[in-house]
């Protein structure tokens, strides 16, 4: 059984009397490690089936399973802490708490499950680690970089040891060498720590670093090239 | 929620100009509020006190100023069954109609003030108000607020005195007065009114029906010399200032409005503050805060703002009213703006209640928001 079974996905909008349909029955399956690359044009749909399986929005039909649960049948307020324990999101435009520190902004999904003080403090300083922004942990976002803030965004979306990491256009909003450094932190988690990732991206070269390349078109998906998933490709070395 | 405190407070601190201008505003609808309590408080003081005793005045008359019965009246009514004690007084005052600077002169026979009042003297002597004919002794929050002094001359119109003491009361309204001697408030002034005085002060023993008593004084002058109108003194009081109480009564509702647009002013400014953290609200919820913790988080956030206004309007308002000495009086009879623990009560309850009832809509507005947009909105 796959770690996300996607099953008959629609989701439609209204605007006005016309109805958009940016999935139409769309079926997908992720392994535990895997790390998956989303494209498409803009406005085919890639952002809204992320934020589907992240919990966030809702399919007009179809079943979404994670885990062993099928997500579509969750109230929104059983969904807050399904996120919370099973969510990763990176957002495009990083999208840090601007009150708190960078070790704050990292500590905040732990704030959400139940874990004593010095467990926290111990994942945060791991995060912070694995980004490299140690020395930047009391920095507020504003005295960050774009790629710095962009790396705390990320070490909060893997602090908590979420199921799945979904990234929103990562990249999107920073120059091709802070985009680069991106990439490889976002492949050396996946590489390293095994974390199973879905990143939706419009850049052929980003998508490139993913074990599998999808592209939406006209509501369904479309396997564009497929390699052994990197952490499980690490296993069998 | 603890967890959640840091970023509540770095919220606050974040927008610091708003959050300093809601919560003096805040504190400015409290202030006003415990002012308001605070004369209420003072009117029910007066209006309660005393079923033990009553006042005897003339008959369709108003004004002390027009109040003249005869003196010996006195010794007729103490010889009633259940009358303990009758003080004859002949009352001055500097203005009969409204007026916060209201400064009443109660001329007593000298002996009869200690039995009659429960005064404390803070300074000065007894003894030198019984031998000295123009002494006086003066409540200690007039004495503050004309800054006078024992042995200090206190002239209001043609009337001086010597302070011979300062006394404190447990009636608040009571230190609105001066008590000095009855012959030498009769004698001044180019008058002569010896053997009349404005009202007598008839004290009763416990077991005593008090509205028998009153309506056998009445009934024994109602054919004259000068008929009587006789009540407890809490009656007499509230009657004499009818006009002041009803405007007092009147300004429960400018406590009530000064709350309300506390309520409107927090809401305002806190659904001012989530729409401008839309975004930060629905990435919240998108890490797995849930939408009845956001809006737990708002909710606090409005009961911090209003409870930290609550508590710098309750705090300056009971230090004002403890300095200043503020009273309201009326026909001799003042209401004394006094701080009470109904005041900080109330104050207190009425800004965590504001507080709560203000952040609904902003809380719900907050939690319901569709995340998917709120993000795009960025």
């Amino acid at each position: 059984m796959s770690l996300i079974e996607i099953r008959g996905v629609t989701k439609q909008f209204h605007k006005g009397a016309e109805v958009i349909t940016p999935l139409d029955s769309a079926d997908l399956d992720i392994e535990r490690g895997e790390f998956v690359s989303l494209m498409g044009a803009s406005g085919t749909g890639k952002s809204t089936l992320l934020n589907l399986i992240a919990g966030i929005d809702r399919a007009t039909a179809g079943s979404i399973v994670v885990a062993g649960i099928d997500i579509t049948r969750l109230s929104r307020t059983k969904l807050a802490p399904w996120r919370a324990a099973n969510i990763g999101y990176v957002f495009q435009t990083h999208n840090l708490i601007p009150v708190l520190t960078a070790y704050e902004n990292i500590e905040l999904p732990l704030l959400l499950l139940p874990m004593r003080r010095s467990e926290r403090r111990r994942r945060v300083e791991i995060a912070l680690q694995a980004v490299d922004l140690v020395d930047r942990a009391n920095h507020y976002p504003r005295q960050l970089s774009g790629g710095q803030e962009q790396r705390v965004g990320i070490a909060r979306a893997i602090v908590a040891d979420p199921t799945i990491v979904v990234a929103d256009e990562p990249t999107g909003d920073l120059d091709p060498q802070t985009s680069q450094q991106i990439l490889d932190l976002i492949r050396r988690l996946n590489a390293e720590l095994g974390t199973t990732l879905l990143m939706v991206t419009h850049d052929q070269d980003a998508a490139a670093i993913a074990g599998r390349q999808l592209r939406l078109e006209e509501g369904k998906l479309v396997e564009v090239c497929r390699t052994m998933p990197s952490a499980v490709k690490s296993e069998a070395v | 929620m603890f967890n959640f405190l840091p970023y509540l407070l770095k919220t606050l601190w974040r927008h610091r100009t708003r959050t300093l201008l809601t919560v003096a505003g805040s504190a400015v609808a409290v202030f006003v509020y415990c002012f308001v309590v605070s004369v209420q408080h003072g009117l029910e003081q007066l209006t309660r006190q005393d079923d033990r005793v009553l006042v005897v005045f003339q008959a369709n008359k108003f004004c002390p100023s027009t109040s003249h019965l005869p003196q010996d009246y006195a010794l007729a009514i103490s010889r009633i069954e259940g009358v303990t004690n009758v003080v004859p007084i002949q009352v001055f005052t500097n203005n009969c109609r409204a007026s916060l600077d209201v400064v009443v002169f109660y001329g007593t026979e000298a002996d009869k003030v200690q039995s009659a009042r429960d005064f404390e003297l803070v300074t000065g002597s007894w003894d030198v108000f019984q031998s000295q004919q123009d002494a006086a002794i003066i409540g200690q929050t007039l004495a503050t607020r004309r800054n006078k002094e024992v042995g200090d001359k206190f002239s209001v119109g043609d009337v001086t005195v010597t302070v011979a003491g300062i006394f404190t009361s447990d009636k608040r309204a009571e230190e609105d007065y001066v008590y000095c001697h009855l012959d030498f408030l009769q004698r001044t002034r180019g008058l002569n009114i010896v053997g009349t005085v404005t009202q007598h002060e008839v004290f009763i023993s416990e077991s005593a029906d008090p509205q028998q008593i009153a309506d056998a004084i009445d009934a024994r002058y109602q054919g004259g010399p000068v008929a009587t109108d006789t009540r407890t003194k809490g009656v007499f009081q509230a009657s004499s200032l009818t006009d002041l109480v009803q405007l007092v009564e009147l300004s429960r509702y400018l406590g009530y409005a000064c709350l309300a647009l506390m309520a409107v002013l927090l809401s305002t400014t806190t659904l001012m503050s989530v729409e401008d953290r839309h975004q930060e609200h629905a990435v919240l919820q998108a890490i797995g805060v849930s939408m009845h913790r956001v809006f737990r988080l708002i909710l606090c956030e409005t009961v911090l703002l209003s409870v930290m206004g609550g508590v710098i309007g309750i705090t300056v308002a009971t230090l004002v009213l403890y300095t200043s000495g503020i009273s309201v009086g009326a026909e001799a009879v003042s209401i004394a703006f006094v701080p009470s623990a109904d005041m900080i009560i109330t104050g207190s309850i009425a800004s965590l209640v504001i507080g709560l009832l203000s952040g609904l809509i902003p809380a719900q507005h907050a939690a319901r928001a569709d995340i998917v947009s709120a993000l795009r909105q960025g």
